[in-house]
């Protein structure tokens, strides 16, 4: 870590906050140093094993929770009638959010033209996949018997599981798994330049010919540059109605239900927006101890924590806004099984959830008006581990309150999550971050060929000026 | 056999005027390597539109037909009858539509890129260096032997690091 250069603030605006279309790293000063700087964050460290090895034992806990519920039954769980979507089905959720925030930057912000994404893409797009790859988990575990997986998939079989095309969950299958592949592919597609380079400096033979194949002779020639540029761009815009598809999909789940505080129309943008707002949480939750341990501090600024936090402030302010207007469309409707669903759900059984909800997903948030909080990355990181919290409660106020409070009182009942539920909720966290730290020290955290668009290119005018003592 | 000479440049206003020295003596066929995507080599080369948008366009609209006709063909062959509701119905089956013109548009873009990158390349050509990844720009002229001379001078005037001849 010796290697890398401090960074240098003495060229920092005197006024930071002001927005600004594109991303300044003056302390950046030529392509040598990006590579160097970039690169050194694939050495292997201590911390680096001491995370991956805590990451690894909480997928141990995870694995064995699972086998045990394997062995004895879904009943080990906590699912009591009519409570049968729970821990699983709320994590799962919890998980396609987070994956939202990955394709917004990598995507929606780039056909935005939002510099800030620049330094902090990759890392999201990686996080994307990983969610997705730990979403998808869930629904398998979910069904008991995982072994027999293969029946979710729809296809016309002879065992009278016939697809049925208008179900939500089928429109699920279909959505997650595109998501699932277009994000992938757009992660790699970003990498191959950076894996070339990688290749150019590796100096093991049997490193060079493994990212040789992994970047597929890629060139950096004017002409791949030309047809990349295209196909990224194509991409990018197929990806941006594509997270908003996805999520709506996940939200037509419940709200295709006649459930007691499901069946209700905003689902959609509420759930778009609490998903990008959750993914935001999650990125600052990785960004910011990776800012700081590998001293990134001069390409992921302040303006870039910035700028991500306004983001992040925005979400909020939505997501609040759906939840007030979640109460005024139970109190407009004048139904009373909505209206008792809504005043149980804060003043009830589940006020603890609701009330964490609201803390962490609606009342923290406002801090981030505050511009010295906004550019603090002990707050933002603080901040992002409360969001995810409450993002989970969000998903956990959703599901669990409906199903335990639907319209008569014989199906009113109550929702205890086991351990061997809690075990899997902290397994899915061990297996995302396993995948997490193997990726970040297999590849670029940072696109370097992209940070390289933004560092001026040399020029012989400014060197031949300089040789002879002129300035500029 | 590809024939020609490669220049290695570290200044990017230099690699331009070769290639605009170049062009003016039509030299030979120009490839430039860049570590990051230039528009200064987009002006210096003026190179075609990318053909890419044709499979990202054809994949869609194939994507999105297949999306209705996979739900429609799936639904008649197997229906679920319910009273009172069609058994094909379009509005629900816009989904599967969209996910696949998504799904199917971005694969063939990717496929549209490696074609016309032609990547996956299994060896590196000639007039390839590993520093046009770090620092360093290309410019690697193929041309006829009788003309080599001509673009090593050209690379040396214009400013390059390095030129060496390769086959």
């Amino acid at each position: 870590m010796a290697t890398l250069a401090q960074p240098d603030l003495t060229n920092e605006p005197k006024r930071p906050n002001i927005a600004k279309a594109g991303l300044q790293l003056p302390a950046v000063k030529d392509y040598a140093q990006v590579d160097r700087e970039i690169m050194a964050t694939l050495r292997p460290t201590k911390a680096w094993f001491t995370l991956l090895m805590a990451s690894m034992t909480c997928l141990a806990i995870g694995a064995a929770s699972w086998i045990y519920q394997i062995y004895a039954g879904l009943g080990v769980a906590g699912y009591s009638p009519p409570v049968m979507w729970g821990v699983y089905i709320i994590t799962f959720v919890f998980w396609i959010g987070i994956g939202h925030a990955g394709t917004l930057i990598s995507a929606i912000l780039y056909l935005f033209r939002a510099g800030f994404r620049t330094t902090i893409y990759r890392c999201a797009e990686a996080m994307t996949v990983f969610a997705v790859m730990t979403a998808g988990l869930f629904p398998i575990i979910h069904i008991g018997r995982p072994w027999k997986f293969f029946w979710l998939i729809p296809y016309p079989n002879w065992r009278l599981l016939w697809p049925n095309f208008k179900s939500p969950l089928v429109w699920d299958v279909f959505a997650i798994s595109t998501y699932l592949t277009i994000s992938v592919t757009f992660l790699f597609i970003g990498l191959l330049p950076d894996i070339a380079t990688l290749r150019d400096a590796e100096k093991n033979p049997m490193k060079k010919q493994l990212l040789s194949i992994l970047s597929f002779g890629w060139r950096n020639s004017e002409n791949e540059w030309r047809h990349f540029a295209r196909a990224y761009l194509f991409l990018a815009a197929f990806s941006t109605p594509l997270v908003l598809s996805v999520h709506s999909v996940v939200s037509f789940d419940f709200s295709m239900a006649l459930v007691p505080g499901w069946h209700t129309t905003i689902f959609a943008p509420y759930f778009v927006a609490g998903a990008i707002f959750s993914g935001m949480g999650m990125v600052f939750t990785i960004i910011i101890p990776i800012r700081k341990y590998f001293k990134l501090e001069h390409y992921v600024t302040l303006n870039v924590m910035d700028a991500g936090a306004k983001l992040t402030l925005f979400t909020s302010m939505v997501v609040g806004c759906a939840y007030l207007v979640e109460f005024f469309i139970a109190w407009y409707s004048g139904v009373q099984v909505e209206q008792d669903y809504f005043w149980n759900r804060v003043f009830g059984q589940w006020w603890y959830a609701a009330w964490i909800m609201l803390t962490c997903n609606m009342i923290l948030p406002l801090s981030l008006f505050s511009q010295k909080l906004r550019r603090n990355p002990a707050w933002l990181f603080v901040l992002s581990l409360f969001i995810n919290i409450g993002m989970w409660y969000e998903r956990f106020v959703i599901i669990v309150p409906g199903l335990s409070h639907e319209f008569v009182p014989w199906q009113w009942s109550g929702y205890r999550p086991t351990f061997i539920d809690m075990g899997i909720l902290i397994g899915s966290f061990g297996w995302f971050f396993m995948w997490f730290l193997l990726f970040i020290k297999q590849l670029p955290v940072i696109a370097i060929a992209e940070v390289k668009e933004i560092v001026p290119p040399r020029l012989r005018r400014a060197a031949s000026s300089a040789s002879h003592g002129g300035g500029h | 056999m590809a024939q020609g000479m490669l220049g290695a440049f570290l200044e990017i206003d230099a690699a331009c005027d070769a290639i605009a020295e170049l062009k003016k003596q039509n030299v030979g066929k120009i490839t430039v390597f860049t570590p990051t995507p230039r528009h200064e080599f987009e002006n210096a080369l003026q190179p075609p539109k990318s053909p890419v948008r044709r499979y990202t366009l054809v994949g869609a609209l194939s994507g999105a037909i297949f999306g209705y006709w996979i739900a429609i063909w799936g639904s008649n062959y197997w229906p679920m009858v319910v009273g009172g509701k069609a058994i094909s119905s379009w509005i629900p089956y816009t989904i599967f539509s969209f996910e696949l013109m998504v799904l199917v548009g971005g694969l063939s873009t990717v496929a549209g890129l490696f074609i016309h990158s032609r990547i996956p390349r299994l060896t590196m050509t000639v007039g390839y260096d590993p520093r046009f990844s770090g620092s360093y720009y290309g410019v690697w002229v193929e041309c006829l032997p009788e003309r080599l001379k001509d673009a090593e001078t050209i690379l040396r005037d214009a400013g390059a690091e390095e030129v060496r001849g390769e086959q």
